[in-house]
């Protein structure tokens, strides 16, 4: 049984594969780790370059009604008339140099801070956040498109009369599916530790200072993490699909229940203290929860990672488990259209 | 098309030598019994007891609606059936190992559209583990001769798509192959070359299953047929029976009034009606001489006597009340 498994997964490959929509969502995924990379890159240079920069209020300025502007504590902090501000009232000048001053303790420590986020290995669990958000919303395309196509053009019919099996076929596709998620990352990850050399040499030597310094380990561990967290969102976008016939319904869902959830655990828990403990049972909080990640609003506290990883076990294996029920129990009909 | 291109001789061989030396075991290679599909208050099939014997071409007919592709379904494990049950090859319908003998088409052939049509034969060779990478050209000359092989299926003609649902269906070599409407969307020459082909799948102990609304081409290829109507089975049995059950004879006598007389009172006469200032006399068509006779005994003698020879398609209007003008099923 494993070998057949084994084979309808390469198969599915086979399949997935001549499809331009998996490479264009891998093309996005190394995007936006691309993004999370440089970004911490120019970040690090304008904190480099700036020393630090301060927002003056559009009320602190000598001619009113214009819009914020920055300026660097480099320049106030140089003693250089000439680069002082020219529109700001010395008071306020004085005050935002006091401020400079103050950051300038910290700064050796967020420069540190800034330049492991684009150089290795502490690059790699930075940009995994990013790609992990984004990973959700393309394996729930992904998903729903590999599963849904069976309905629309009708072809579960056909696979189903070549003997292969109700649940073999819908384990192997799951399985594929968590394994192309595996691979994404990890393609995504080695095109994160090549542009993060590139912007190490780019950058120079490190700050001289002592700061939290990432791990190799911890990269393994946010690989791990970023993996583990797409499962129950694809169980969940196979579930719709399967149930809906459709992948359309899939790719709704997918996209729009990430958003959905935390607009509703915010409205509700600001109406009513007690949906923070409905909330903690959610599945995008508990995701956020898993990866210690964004989704966790004002005055909210995410769930914990033991209970996380234990609640995201339970919507996997729930919504799997019905995905798989009503695709063993149902009659396959011809086809419903849309692929 | 030759049946060499389309089976390996030696796989042909030995399906023969199997349906020779396992003829008891399986000498029907469809059973159903008491099958019965309901969908909330319409009865798709209707307590369908069936039996396909091994070998040959089996037609499965009737009306649209009749139940005929649900029964397909239910037997290849698509459709849960309400009650009842099917086997296939003795094994119950449905099952993944037994349906690795059994080639399908049901309805439009349904293919992955962003896949040509020789990477969908891959994939179902593949998901199948059906025969050898090798075969899928034989097929694909066969069927269509590979002409557009590497095109994408969604850019293929109705005909098209049929043909390579038709080449899919042989992936394997199988022992049973089903075909439903396999005609449709072909030329006229492709309506030809496909029945040619079907007629030579039904040779060396494969057993065909087709389901056609063209009456005329079934007649030509199927050696036993079974009608649905309704989801009840309402005939079956090979096509000479089926025909000969309902032979006629065309009269006219010198005293026509006297004649129907004279024959209704015949214990084998099922039938005597008026036509076109004659006869049809609904009789075996082997005793036509004691048909003379018994006239002759009354004085009534015979201008015309002619055998009339029913085409499946009449057969087929009758017993499933079609009107022959509207094709419909009468209420």
């Amino acid at each position: 049984m494993i070998g057949h498994i084994a084979n309808l997964g390469l198969w599915e490959w086979f399949k997935l594969r001549r499809r331009w929509m998996m490479w264009i969502l891998l093309v996005f995924a190394i995007l936006f780790a691309q993004l999370a990379v440089w970004g911490s890159f120019f970040s690090y240079q304008n904190l480099r370059d700036t020393g630090g920069e301060l927002t003056v209020p559009a009320t602190l300025q000598q001619q009113q009604g214009r819009v914020p502007r920055t300026v660097r504590c480099n320049d106030l902090l140089s003693g250089d008339p000439a680069r002082q501000p020219t529109d700001l009232d010395a008071q306020v000048t004085a005050g935002l140099a006091a401020q400079c001053r103050a950051q300038a303790a910290t700064l050796p420590a967020r420069m540190s801070r800034a330049y492991g986020n684009f150089t290795l290995p502490g690059s790699i669990p930075n940009a995994l956040g990013t790609v992990q958000t984004l990973g959700l919303i393309l394996m729930a395309i992904l998903t729903a498109s590999a599963i849904g196509i069976d309905y629309g053009a009708g072809t579960l019919r056909s696979v189903l009369t070549q003997g292969t099996g109700r649940w073999p076929y819908l384990t192997a596709k799951f399985l594929t599916l968590a394994m192309l998620t595996a691979l994404g990352l990890l393609v995504a990850v080695a095109s994160i530790a090549l542009s993060s050399t590139i912007a190490g040499n780019l950058a120079g030597a490190a700050p001289d200072a002592a700061g939290v310094v990432a791990t190799w380990s911890d990269a393994g561990i946010a690989l791990w993490k970023a993996w583990v967290s797409i499962l129950p969102y694809i169980a969940l976008t196979a579930f719709v699909t399967v149930l809906a016939r459709s992948s359309a319904a899939g790719m709704a869902i997918g996209l729009g229940y990430y958003f959905a959830e935390q607009l509703i655990v915010a409205l509700l828990t600001n109406f009513f203290s007690w949906f923070q403990n409905v909330a903690d049972y959610l599945l995008v909080r508990n995701i956020s929860g898993w990866t210690g990640g964004a989704g966790g609003f004002p005055g909210t506290v995410l769930p914990d990672q033991t209970h996380a990883i234990v609640v995201l076990a339970v919507y996997t294996l729930a919504l799997g488990g019905i995905a798989f029920w009503l695709f063993e129990r149902r009659d396959v009909q011809g086809a419903t259209g849309g692929g | 098309m030759t049946v060499q291109q389309t089976t390996d001789a030696r796989a042909t061989d030995a399906r023969a030598a199997d349906a020779r030396a396992g003829g008891d075991q399986r000498e029907y290679v469809i059973e159903t019994s008491a099958l019965t599909k309901r969908y909330g208050d319409v009865v798709a099939v209707n307590d369908l007891t069936l039996r396909v014997p091994r070998g040959g071409v089996f037609g499965f007919l009737g009306p649209n609606g009749s139940g005929k592709t649900t029964t397909m379904g239910m037997l290849l494990g698509l459709v849960h059936p309400t009650s009842g049950g099917a086997r296939i090859f003795g094994d119950p319908a449905g099952r993944p190992a037994t349906l690795r003998l059994v080639g399908a088409m049901i309805e439009t052939p349904t293919f992955y559209p962003y896949l040509s049509g020789r990477a969908n034969l891959r994939y179902f060779q593949g998901i199948g583990r059906r025969g050898l990478p090798a075969d899928i050209d034989r097929l694909l000359t066969l069927v269509d001769r590979g002409k557009r092989a590497d095109s994408k299926f969604a850019t293929y003609s109705l005909g098209m798509k049929q043909r390579l649902g038709i080449a899919c269906a042989l992936l394997g070599d199988p022992e049973l192959v089903f075909l439903d409407e396999p005609t449709n969307g072909l030329d006229p020459a492709g309506v030809v070359e496909v029945r040619e082909l079907i007629r030579e799948l039904g040779t060396g102990g494969r057993t065909v299953v087709l389901s056609s609304h063209m009456l005329a081409e079934t007649e030509l290829v199927c050696d036993n047929v079974a009608v649905l109507s309704r989801g009840r089975l309402i005939a079956q049995g090979t096509i000479k029976e089926l025909l000969r059950e309902h032979d006629s004879l065309r009269l006219r006598t010198t005293d026509n009034a006297g004649a129907r007389t004279v024959l209704k009172a015949l214990p084998w006469v099922e039938e005597v009606a008026e036509q076109d200032g004659g006869l049809a006399v609904t009789a075996p068509q082997a005793r036509a001489w004691e048909v003379s006779r018994a006239l002759a005994d009354r004085q009534i003698y015979v201008n015309e006597l002619v055998p009339v020879h029913r085409t499946l398609e009449e057969f087929f209007m009758e017993i499933t009340e079609t009107d022959p003008t509207t094709g419909r099923v009468r209420t």
